[in-house]
């Protein structure tokens, strides 16, 4: 693959590195480009499931991109749709398995939600608009940067949600430790609950929105 | 273009490839998988019994306090006995009999054996470990419930579930909803099964059970209360000539 | 019966797809501009999911979880298939809709007209897939449970994004704070409506 170009680009070329970082914050795949909520929010209930979602699908994105990328020449159009479907449904089934024989009891809190990685959006929409037409280094960066993209916003929701939830971080009893119960401190039990996710997020891209500006969406 | 022949071959590889992979994939995960199964209902069992243990340490104290497992029939006598490592009586180590099979087959008339785990408490007491298994609103309820040598009082209860509405149904398993049945009994003073049941509105309230028969139920997880008592009366009363028989002795 | 009654209310109204699980987000915030094109997705999802949860049921039940081979022979009884599930339902999916695609652009093409372009969408849309994850983790006994239950899904889909479509049409009039515009505010009114959805909870049947 190498071959294609003359002179060899550096791995970590300018462009390159747009294509890692600019997921992160400009053209983020939840905040921005609005892709992938679906298999996402509910595991943010605690830390650890939205660290493991984040890291699963990132590897997965990523290696989906790649593999994608490397077979690109050869994919007949007509089937496309499935050929991509089925290479991310491999590399699911390969997370769930693993997560499954190592990670038990983080798997089963996250029940049908790995699976629900195939159908998550961000992996479809970069496969379409990125690896079918670059090569597979630059598509791998991309689905890195796209996968953390989509990871850090799950971790930040993940965070606040068992902060003010359940009073730890990581299970690590933080609230307990610093003895704000003895004040009449309560958990937030509406943290715990499914909507606040959604409202988290939509402070996220207040926030995010507030300080680039150029993200605002015209009112129509 | 590419023609139908190339389009054909192309998905026969791929499929054959990505089966390939997955199906070794599974094969290699599967001892760990089907170990972290057994060690999720040894710790089932262990917290019925109220021995306690984390996933490392509890293949350890289970191997301990078992005495042993019994596989008994409808009848109530014992078929088969597995102790010290190795089947003393009986072809069917309980341990590997499926709770969810053998309801299955007592639903359709079937007359399938039923595990029992005696095991040895952290106090040195004996316990009768029964495990059961239902259906909630959602899907699936299961748990343990560990008897005294009586055969009558409830020393421990674990309960699990899945996909149960976080807060509500979901709050089975919570420690203290199952504290709440340490203490109750089974059998009434007579000797009759009298199962335990989850009642609405609070059991102290209520005319019709007696307070040693009965348990507060969830606010709003009236369905899966139900399907709770339901699951406790079908699976003990299964076990009640071995009881009878055993109390006689 | 009443079994039957119970699921269908509580797919609709207490595990909301969207409102309790969040699946079918991406449309649903995408599609959800006006009632009129929301209402055409939504009933797409009903027929789809009407359709793969049933077909993904047997699929399950007479060829992936354990032990489901033992009608072809007994001694394939031991094999256990449901490491292929999700690979199967996404399959199954992805030709159903481009089937009910072909169907019904031949039989009715004034259907077609206002469904065919949703069918597309439809097959990497979370609801689907989660119904079928969710018929397969939560056991459901019989067809008519499976049916009933992906039926559910698809009505309590098209509810969420056709109230969330009306609320989107009426608040273009409002004075939002700009960098909420659009997206945040749409992510605030589902969190708000999700609160309100919890009260189905105490729901007796």
């Amino acid at each position: 693959m190498s071959a294609d170009t003359p002179k060899k680009e550096a791995l970590f070329s300018a462009k390159n590195r747009r294509l890692l970082f600019n997921p992160l914050n400009k053209e983020n795949p939840i905040t921005v480009q609005v892709l992938g909520i679906c298999s996402a929010l509910a595991v943010t209930v605690k830390l650890e499931p939205a660290v493991v979602m984040a890291i699963s699908v990132t590897l997965v994105t990523a290696f989906s991109n790649l593999s994608i990328s490397l077979l690109r020449n050869t994919i007949p159009p007509r089937i496309r749709i499935i050929v991509q479907l089925v290479v991310i449904a491999m590399l699911v089934i390969l997370v769930d398995e693993v997560l499954k024989a190592f990670y038990y009891d983080v798997s089963k809190q996250l029940s049908v939600f790995v699976g629900l990685i195939i159908t998550n959006c961000i992996i479809m929409g970069r496969l379409e608009a990125f690896a079918m037409g670059n090569k597979p280094w630059p598509s791998f960066l991309d689905g890195i940067g796209n996968g953390v993209g989509y990871g850090w916003i799950l971790i930040v929701v993940g965070l606040f949600r068992e902060f003010f939830g359940s009073g730890t971080i990581w299970n690590f009893p933080v609230m307990e430790k610093l003895g704000v119960y003895n004040f009449g401190y309560k958990d937030n039990g509406l943290m715990i609950l499914p909507p606040m996710a959604l409202i988290l997020v939509g402070v996220i891209i207040w926030i995010q929105r507030a300080r680039n500006r150029e993200l605002i969406e015209e009112n129509k | 273009m590419y023609s139908n022949a190339y389009i054909f071959r192309y998905a026969s590889i791929m499929v054959i490839l990505v089966a390939a992979i997955l199906t070794s994939v599974a094969l290699v995960l599967k001892p760990y998988q089907e170990h972290n199964r057994r060690v999720e209902k040894i710790s089932d069992i262990l917290s019925a019994a109220g021995l306690e243990a984390d996933a490392s340490n509890a293949v350890e104290v289970y191997e301990q306090s078992i005495i042993e497992e019994l596989a008994i029939d409808l009848s109530g006598e014992v078929v088969a006995i597995y102790k010290d490592g190795g089947l003393a009586q009986g072809e069917v180590r309980a341990f590997d009999i499926d709770v969810k099979v053998v309801m299955d087959e007592i639903a359709k008339g079937g007359k399938p054996l039923l595990p029992l785990f005696h095991m040895r408490a952290a106090d040195n007491s004996e316990v009768f470990v029964i495990p059961v298994r239902g259906k909630g609103l959602w899907g699936p309820i299961w748990g343990n419930i560990a008897l005294a040598p009586d055969y009558t009082t409830v020393i421990g209860v674990s309960f699990d579930h899945k996909g149960e509405t976080p807060g509500l149904g979901a709050e089975t398993n919570t420690t203290e909803f199952e504290s709440q049945f340490l203490g109750k009994k089974i059998l009434d003073e007579s000797g009759n099964f009298t199962s335990i049941k989850v009642v609405k509105g609070g059991v102290a309230n209520s005319s019709d059970v007696p307070l040693q028969h009965g348990v507060d139920a969830i606010s709003g997880g009236t369905i899966t209360s139900n399907g709770l008592s339901a699951m406790v009366e079908d699976c003990l009363k299964n076990y009640v000539p071995f009881i009878q028989k055993r109390k006689a002795l | 019966m009443q079994e039957l009654v119970n699921i269908f209310v509580k797919s609709i109204f207490i595990e909301n797809m969207i409102f309790a699980y969040f699946l079918g987000m991406c449309s649903y915030l995408a599609v959800s501009k006006t009632v009129k094109t929301s209402m055409g997705l939504g009933i797409a999802v009903i027929f789809v999911l009407g359709i793969t949860v049933p077909i993904d049921f047997l699929i399950n039940k007479y060829l992936l979880s354990e032990g489901a081979l033992a009608w072809i022979s007994p001694s394939w009884a031991e094999l256990d298939l449901s490491f292929l599930s999700f690979i199967m339902f996404i399959a199954v999916i992805a030709s159903m809709v481009q089937l009910v695609e072909m169907v019904v652009e031949k039989f009715s093409p004034a259907l077609y007209n206002s469904l065919g372009i949703f069918l597309p969408l439809i097959a990497v849309n979370c609801a689907i897939l989660g119904g079928s994850l969710f018929m397969q983790e939560r056991e459901y006994e019989t067809l008519a449970e499976a049916t009933v239950f992906g039926l559910g899904s698809g009505v309590g889909w098209l509810l969420a994004i056709v109230a969330i479509a009306a609320i989107r049409e009426k608040i273009r009039y409002s004075q939002i704070p700009a960098p909420l515009r659009g997206l945040g505010i749409t992510f605030i009114i589902t969190g708000l409506m999700g609160i309100a959805f919890m009260a189905f909870m105490g729901i007796e049947l």
